[in-house]
Parts: C-alpha cells; sequence; structure tokens
C-alpha cells in the first residue's frame, strides 16, 4: 500500500480527544499517532475525509482504510466470530460507504457514520449466516463462532470472555466492543449506535455488571454498604 | 469529596474522574469496594484479549478491486497522480530529471504497448465490438475527446510559453500522447470493432486528460 507514509491533508482521527477516565488503557495510540490535535482539525479532517470519498478519489478509501482498516476488521470479527467473515464484512462495508456516500450530509462524523455501516453490515451477514443454516450445534443461534485471534491472547480468558460477550444482549455487547475493546468514546459510540450518550453509559455499565457476575461472581456482599 | 459504598455504581456508570479517585481513596479502608474495583477493572484488562489488529496484507487491495469494478464513476487508481504531490517541494533541477524520466517512461511504455498490441484475427476475436455498442464507443469517444481538447486549449498558452523545465517537460510528453493516439487512432480506424485498440486509445486519453490538469494546477501553484 503505497500511501502509508503520504502525508496527505486528512488525518482522521475519531479518538483524538482525551478519554473520560484516566484510570483505562488507552487501546489506540497507534492509530492517533501521539498528539492530541484540536477537536476542530478533526472534524476538518473527517469533512475533508467524507468529501474526497464523495469525489470519488480512491486514496480517500484507502486513508480510511490505513485509519481503522485494523480497527475495523476487529469490530467485525468479534462481531462474527471469523476472520474471514471479518474481511467479507469490512470489503462490503466499504462498497456500502461507496454506494451511499452520496447521501451523507454530515449529519454523524464520517468515520462514525462508516462505523456505523459496519456494525450493520456484520449483524446483516449474522443473520443471513444464520438463514444459511451455517451456525452448526449452536442453541442460542446467536453466539458468534470464535476462531484463531491474536498470537499471545491468553486463550481461556478470551474464549470465557467471548462466551459471556455471546450471552448479552446486542447493545451490551456492541457497547461494550466499542468502549472497552475498541477504545471509543460514549459520544462516538452514540453516534455509531444511533441512541445517547446516557444510554450508553448506562448499557456499558449492564453489559459490565453482566460480565462480572457470568466471569467472576462477587465472592460475599457481607461487608457491604459502610 | 467523601463518597461510600452506595455511590459505587453510579459512579461506575458515569462517575468524574475526582469521584474515582475518591472512591479509590474509599477503597483503601473498604476491602467490598476494593474487591468490587479490581474485577471492574480486570474486565477492562479482560477486554484486551479482543483485540487484535495484525495486518492482512490483501484485504485493502482486495477492497480496492472491489470498489473500481463497482464503481459507476471508475474512481482514479490510487497511483494516477501520486507522484505530482512531490514535486513542489522538489528542486527545480529534480523536477526536470523526474519529469524527464517520466517522459522516458512513458515514450517506451507507448511504444510497448503499440508493438505488442495484440493483432488477432478478426473472425475470432471475442473483443470486437457489436455494431451497437460501436456506435456508442464512438459517441462516448467523440465526446471525451471533445472534453479533453477543451482541456488542452485551457493549458496552451502555459505549455506554449513553458517558463519551466517541468512545463516543457509537460509539453513533450502530451507530444508523445498526441503522436501515440494518433497512431491507435489510425489502427482503430482501420479495425474499429477492436475493443483491445480502444481500451489502449482510451488509456491514451486518460493519460493525457491527467497530464493536461497537471499543467493547469501546476499554473495555479
Ligand atoms: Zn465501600
Amino acid at each position: 500500500m503505497g500511501t502509508m507514509g503520504l502525508a496527505l491533508p486528512w488525518e482522521a482521527r475519531i479518538s483524538s480527544a482525551p478519554r473520560e477516565r484516566g484510570t483505562r488503557v488507552e487501546p489506540f495510540q497507534h492509530f492517533s499517532g501521539g498528539t492530541s490535535p484540536a477537536a476542530g482539525d478533526a472534524t476538518d479532517e473527517d469533512a475533508t475525509l467524507a468529501a474526497a470519498c464523495q469525489s470519488g478519489d480512491l486514496r480517500a478509501y484507502e486513508r480510511l482504510y490505513v485509519l481503522h482498516g485494523a480497527r475495523m476488521k476487529n469490530v467485525a470479527r468479534n462481531l462474527l466470530g471469523s476472520p474471514m467473515d471479518a474481511e467479507d464484512a469490512v470489503q462490503d462495508t466499504f462498497l456500502k460507504i461507496q454506494r451511499g456516500v452520496a447521501s451523507f450530509r454530515g449529519q454523524s462524523s464520517f468515520v462514525t457514520w462508516t462505523y456505523r455501516i459496519l456494525i450493520n453490515t456484520c449483524y446483516d451477514a449474522r443473520r443471513s449466516r444464520l438463514r444459511k443454516k451455517e451456525i452448526a450445534n449452536d442453541d442460542s443461534g446467536e453466539t458468534p463462532r470464535p476462531e484463531l485471534r491474536a498470537p499471545g491472547a491468553h486463550p481461556s480468558l478470551r474464549m470465557a470472555l467471548e462466551r459471556a460477550l455471546a450471552a448479552l444482549t446486542r447493545h451490551q455487547r456492541d457497547v461494550f466492543l466499542l468502549y472497552e475493546v475498541e477504545g471509543f468514546r460514549h459520544a462516538e459510540i452514540a453516534g455509531m449506535l444511533e441512541i445517547t450518550e446516557t444510554a450508553s453509559k448506562n448499557t456499558l455499565f449492564q453489559a459490565k455488571k453482566n460480565l462480572r457476575q457470568m466471569l467472576e461472581p462477587p465472592r460475599s456482599s457481607g461487608a457491604e454498604a459502610r | 469529596m467523601n463518597v461510600t459504598c452506595n455511590d459505587r455504581d453510579r459512579i461506575f456508570e458515569d462517575g468524574t474522574p475526582e469521584e474515582w479517585a475518591a472512591l479509590e481513596a474509599h477503597a483503601s479502608g473498604c476491602p467490598a469496594c476494593a474487591e468490587e474495583l479490581r474485577a471492574w477493572r480486570t474486565l477492562s484488562v479482560a477486554a484486551q484479549e479482543l483485540r487484535d489488529y495484525s495486518e492482512s496484507p490483501a484485504l485493502w487491495a482486495r477492497i480496492e478491486r472491489a470498489l473500481v469494478e463497482e464503481s459507476p464513476a471508475k474512481p482514479q487508481p490510487v497511483n494516477r497522480r501520486r507522484w505530482f504531490f512531490f514535486l513542489p517541494s522538489i528542486p527545480l533541477g529534480w523536477q526536470t530529471a523526474v519529469a524527464g524520466a517520466f517522459v522516458l517512461v512513458l515514450t517506451l511504455s507507448a511504444g510497448w504497448i503499440y508493438l505488442h498490441r495484440p493483432i488477432r484475427n478478426v473472425d475470432t476475436d471475442k473483443s470486437l465490438l457489436k455494431s451497437g455498442a460501436l456506435r456508442d464507443v464512438e459517441t462516448a469517444e467523440t465526446a471525451y475527446v471533445q472534453a479533453i481538447d477543451k482541456l488542452a486549449a485551457e493549458a496552451k498558452p502555459e505549455l506554449e510559453n513553458s517558463s519551466t523545465p517541468l512545463l516543457a517537460n509537460y509539453h513533450e510528453k502530451l507530444l508523445v500522447l498526441d503522436s501515440a493516439i494518433a497512431d491507435l487512432r489510425e489502427q482503430a480506424g482501420m479495425n474499429p470493432s477492436n475493443a483491445q485498440l480502444r481500451y489502449q486509445l482510451l488509456a491514451m486519453y486518460r493519460e493525457k486528460q491527467h497530464t493536461l490538469e497537471e499543467v493547469l494546477e501546476a499554473k495555479q501553484q
């Protein structure tokens, strides 16, 4: 991919603003490139990227891929359970962006819009996979099939988490993945899932509470309420 | 700030950094909150296990192909004009060398394409255009040529003055392109339904269009 090192005028950094809580690990430093540009710059860059995609400039799509391809693929893999399905979903997403970019009017950020398309694409893929009965021996019919992941990942913890995530509601799973795994802010997640920021925070709280129950039930509640 | 065990869930859901700090201070003396805080953070750490940003080397190429295939407007292939963006920051002498090298490569490529163009038996060639399609191609081609001629007229004063070595090289490149186009048109005239020749011609026209656009962009800078 030739443009990797090219300084193009746009740099859509969706997660450039500091996260709400300093205690969390910031997962996307390598995408945001260290320094935090002003929010206005990020907005301008997002608009530039959108305009370039609207003009049919393939370099803009490539730029979008360079900035977000890996994260998009990871979101898709966590929703679909398979790296191959994830790659298909990312490709479909780019095609849908190309088909629909003319109608993008900037109601949300362009990058947020692309992730909304990605998430919907993943759920469409899951539904069509269900229809084709490709998920064998799956009692819930909604559980992603975990496959090979990053080398070095802790297999038992990962699998336990995947199983627990599959038992959450769709929204809880989406918000948990987008916030805790991908490092998006609640404002961004709200735009992607078309919910309010408060709903995103509440859904994350419920998701983590449920996961905590499933993965590590509280040992006792005797020492509570001081 | 004073927090109690009862504030814990609210802070987990939407606490300010100050409230988180206060909860931590509270947890240092409250085993139940310390345990909940630990478990809450463990989930965030465990979530890292679901992150894999490893490269998919072939994925972009696949997406790019699909985008080009599906695009109604056939977006420009990515490499088309990328080199041009470097030029303003390169000293004039190097611009001359770069543009000269480009002209040389283009001349050689045009020659190669011309010499190696497929000369096939008219009867068996599957790339022959049917007469209806041929009419469409010719109409579209005429419109395209007219549009390029307009562009050429706009760039003409700049090219004739050729105030920089870069422009002089563009001028040369366009002359080479025009001669290649003339040859291909002659071939296409003798064999109007050969789609291969049409594609080659179209590629030459495209190159001419982009070169003219670059001349006009250079003029603006
Ligand atoms: Zn407490």
